[in-house]
């Protein structure tokens, strides 16, 4: 196992991949915040309009970041992909103990927890969720706004409530799970939205299988 | 610029991992395309038959216009007055209603 020192840095997350979170972000929170609202209608009518204009803002943000990652990132798709559907015993293990989040944050005792790749068991649950929901938000949402008047009400009525259902859970999934766990996980979080790297042996303490087996050393400063 | 002396190592898609999902999502996009077209294209049949059936009404009728129509302008002779009187209006005229809320 190789030692690293201690002023080691690794890129964790290339440009490409950091854009498209911060698409994801400006996309997602505006269609999920003006979608409760469109959904619950609090507001007047012209509040409404206003909100149901930034939802489509939101969506066009949203649709443009996947479609556009999908295209000029497809090994990156790949790699996302195998990661989330790949299940081992290590990952039964971390689910047992939940990652030893609450056993850390509600008792303060640390637990033992499996070695993990570069995505943790929780982030590969959230990621085959955030994978199959937001193919399933976009399509309904696009089939909602664009083709409304040519569907039959069948698709219509399933498009909306597959639409308000998955659009809800991913809501909940984002704004309870992964936005919480990752100011928890203040490291990662500056990572991801700053330049992409962090200290190996930070990224170790989480990743400690992906640092053993997946980063190499560059031959030049970038 | 970001510093750093470690990268993560470059993603090998096989040739077997290509194959399959560019056939998945082949196979899903031209299933969903044909769903689509198939299920417009018969709501389509549908609107076509309609503005065909409304077509044969129309050429049917001696009368096209409804300003040529005499029962119609007899009824606005006797009880409207002319389009768009007070009379008609308060009789024939709608007003939006904000429906919004009541969902």
């Amino acid at each position: 196992m190789t030692k690293y020192d201690d002023n080691a840095v690794v890129l964790k997350h290339e440009a490409g991949t950091r854009l498209f979170h911060w698409g994801l972000i400006l996309g997602f929170l505006p269609t999920a915040f003006t979608g409760i609202a469109i959904w619950l209608k609090p507001f007047s009518g012209d509040m409404m309009n206003v909100l149901m204009m930034v939802h489509i803002v939101g969506a066009w943000v949203l649709s443009l970041a996947c479609v556009l990652f999908f295209i000029f990132r497809h090994k990156r798709v790949v790699a996302f992909w195998r990661e989330i559907f790949t299940w081992t015993k290590d990952d039964v293990a971390w689910m047992k103990v939940s990652g030893g989040y609450p056993q850390k944050i509600f008792l303060g005792k640390i637990v033992p927890v499996p070695p993990m790749r570069k995505m943790n068991s929780g982030q590969k649950m959230m990621g085959i969720m955030v994978f199959i929901g937001t193919i399933l938000v976009v399509v309904t949402g696009w089939i909602l706004y664009a083709a409304l008047p040519m569907v039959p009400k069948e698709i219509a009525f399933y498009a909306d409530l597959i639409h308000l259902i998955v659009g809800l859970g991913l809501t909940i999934c984002v704004v309870c799970g992964h936005i919480v766990l990752s100011i928890y996980n203040w490291k990662e979080c500056v990572c991801m939205f700053g330049d992409g790297t962090m200290r190996v042996n930070d990224a170790k303490h989480h990743n400690e299988l992906w640092v053993n087996e997946d980063i190499e050393p560059v031959e030049t400063t970038n | 610029m970001a510093t750093y002396n470690y990268i993560e190592k470059a993603i090998q898609v096989t040739r077997r991992e290509f194959v399959a999902l560019t056939g998945v999502a082949a196979a899903i996009l031209w299933s969903g395309a044909y769903a689509i077209t198939d299920v417009v294209e018969d709501r389509n049949k549908y609107i076509k038959l309609r503005t065909a059936g409304l077509y044969k009404d129309d050429e049917k009728s001696a009368l096209r216009q409804s300003h040529k129509n005499k029962s119609l302008m007899d009824m606005y002779a006797k009880l409207a007055n002319k389009p768009l009187s007070p009379v008609a209006e308060k009789l024939f005229h709608t007003q939006y209603v904000d429906r919004t809320k009541l969902g």
